[in-house]
């Protein structure tokens, strides 16, 4: 419930800000009045019927993913892009609503402070959240498979960055004799999976070793609704080079040479 | 004598089919395991099975399809943790039943082929130990092994999981504790409750003679998935062993293959499988694989794999 709270918090803020990023730029460029040449209200309605398009487009880029970190670049990459699709609907809109086109350089400075807004906001807005899902009881907490320096690597960072995923038990197949990793509680081996995930009320299972039993783990996630995440190390790929590709439609990991960076795009 | 079987155990090694059953109630060519060792023990004796909290429902159930009365004796403990320890629940169940006979001590995820009266007779006093060779050193160094003296009977040495094996001749899960061993059992057991065979050490440390019967039939220390598989195979050989109730078309069998009740098995090969009750197999390659009760699979391969209780993964 909370979390839904606060995605229909962050899509309305978004809109509302996408619009207002719109009028600012109006302002900006025709001056602190309202035209008689430019009307105001025929740039705000286009603007108001572009927004919910916009969102989704920018829904597509996955950008309120709860993995979703927005302090990267990519995912500043995928708000210029859905800013970017932004401004062409606008014109688009305008043009056929009105037959007329107008100030080229307002495009520009919509588009500039469209993907700026939307940016920064996400950020602020990001970290409210993480806080606010953080609250006690955490609303994903998190169960981790395997006591290695990967998992500890995990839990350290998960923790540091305030993630949403709340580590708050661990399980080894193989029975580790630490009793607990920055404050996690090692519960002991997999017989424990079970009343761990009932206990806990775990959504989220990050398998960090025990690969052979990655069936049976997935299976108990699928039967309870959790959400079941895999890290790549268990495969062998530890150089964060891997992506998650199609493959004539089927899901694949790659990994694959990659001499220069634009490589990534083709 | 009384027969006391060790039945606590959580198993961890063997998870996910000891997810929610003991390991002694893990079927083996189609039977339980505690079943096959109970019906060894004559009907005389009678029959007291230690198991803990979290596994009595199992026990009480399989109760019910036993023949014999049986006595369960269920140990307070809900985790590894809480464990009274083997010998520990020996002891508590000695105290509290005012136990004063021989005792037939046995452990609840050992297999044995041998003819269990021919041990009995075997007894002639001293404290009793079943072993077996199992024909490599290195493998011996998880069991206790048993160095025996000249006449290939009287025990010498005892040694519990040696770093360097001195003999192949393992100890395992039967053993008989002559009533005069007792008082030594429970003053041992207070300090060493986890130490099964220690006891024999102690025995023998305490200048008390240990004798050894020595098998050469089937034995299997039913302790992972290899070892399950292991068992399988020795003991259903290259057939096929199927329940009435199951459903077989088309299937293509290699190894030692178990089928369980009402399991489904269409258009597949198997090889070295095991299926539990209720389990659905539609076009698949399995090979070395436990599937545990009710797991629906369609279209995939598998290889070495061990699937939980309801597991499903259909290829769409």
């Amino acid at each position: 419930m909370r979390s839904r709270v606060l995605l229909w918090i962050w899509l309305a803020c978004d809109m509302a800000l996408f619009v207002g990023s719109y009028a600012l730029a109006y302002f900006l460029r025709v001056g602190w009045i309202f035209s008689t040449d430019f009307p105001f209200d025929r740039f705000l309605t286009t603007a108001l019927l572009v927004a919910p398009f916009w969102l989704v487009v920018l829904a597509t880029t996955r950008t309120f993913h709860l993995t979703r970190n927005q302090r990267t670049l990519r995912n500043a990459a995928y708000i210029v892009y859905a800013a970017l699709v932004g401004v062409a609907l606008f014109v688009l809109t305008y043009y056929f609503r009105y037959t007329t086109f107008f100030s080229r350089l307002l495009l520009l400075e919509a588009l500039m402070l469209s993907t700026v807004i939307t940016l920064a906001w996400h950020v602020v807005f990001q970290t409210l959240q993480r806080r606010i899902l953080l609250w006690d009881p955490p609303r994903f907490p998190t169960l981790i498979i395997g006591v290695t320096r990967e998992s500890k690597r995990l839990i350290t960072m998960l923790q540091q960055r305030h993630n949403p995923l709340h580590p708050v038990a661990i399980l080894d197949g193989r029975g580790a004799n630490e009793k607990e990793i920055s404050g996690v509680p090692v519960l002991g081996k997999l017989n424990k999976l079970e009343e761990t995930l009932e206990n806990y009320r775990i959504t989220h299972l990050i398998q960090c070793s025990d690969l052979e039993q990655s069936m049976n783990l997935l299976s108990a996630c699928r039967q309870r609704q959790i959400t079941y995440l895999l890290l790549p190390s268990l495969l062998g790929i530890v150089e964060r080079d891997e992506r998650v590709e199609s493959l004539e439609g089927l899901p694949v990991t790659m990994v694959s040479p990659q001499r220069h960076w634009w490589n990534w795009f083709f | 004598m009384r027969a006391f079987i060790l039945a606590g155990g959580f198993a961890t090694r063997l998870w996910p089919l000891t997810e929610r059953r003991a390991k002694p109630l893990l079927p083996l060519a189609g039977k339980p395991i505690l079943s096959s060792i109970v019906e060894q023990i004559p009907a005389d004796i009678p029959v007291t099975i230690s198991t803990n909290a979290v596994l009595e429902e199992g026990f009480r159930s399989w109760e019910k399809t036993c023949e014999r009365p049986l006595e369960i004796l269920i140990e307070d403990t809900r985790n590894d943790d809480q464990k009274l320890g083997a010998l520990g629940a020996v002891r508590q169940w000695i105290r509290e039943h005012h136990v004063d006979e021989d005792i037939l001590l046995l452990t609840g995820d050992n297999y044995f082929g041998f003819d269990l009266s021919a041990f009995l007779r075997c007894a002639q006093g001293p404290a009793l130990l079943a072993a077996h060779d199992v024909g490599d050193r290195e493998r011996a160094r998880a069991f206790g092994t048993v160095i025996l003296g000249p006449d290939h009977r009287t025990i010498e040495a005892f040694e519990e999981k040696p770093l360097s094996p001195r003999t192949s001749l393992v100890s395992t899960g039967c053993s008989l504790l002559p009533k005069s061993a007792l008082p030594t059992l429970m003053e041992f057991a207070k300090h060493h409750p986890d130490n099964v065979g220690g006891i024999f050490e102690e025995l023998l440390r305490r200048g008390d003679p240990v004798e050894c019967f020595t098998f050469t039939e089937h034995w299997f220390d039913i302790g992972s998935f290899e070892a399950y598989l292991e068992a399988t195979q020795a003991l259903v050989g290259d057939h096929m062993l199927s329940e009435s109730t199951a459903i077989l078309k088309n299937v293509e069998t290699r190894g030692s293959v178990v089928i369980g009740k009402n399991s489904h098995v269409e258009e597949s090969s198997l090889k070295n499988v095991v299926l539990f009750e209720g389990c659905t197999v539609r076009d698949c390659v399995l090979e070395n694989c436990i599937l545990d009760r009710h797991c629906h699979l369609e279209g995939i391969d598998l290889t070495g794999k061990m699937l939980r209780e309801n597991s499903r993964l259909v290829r769409h």
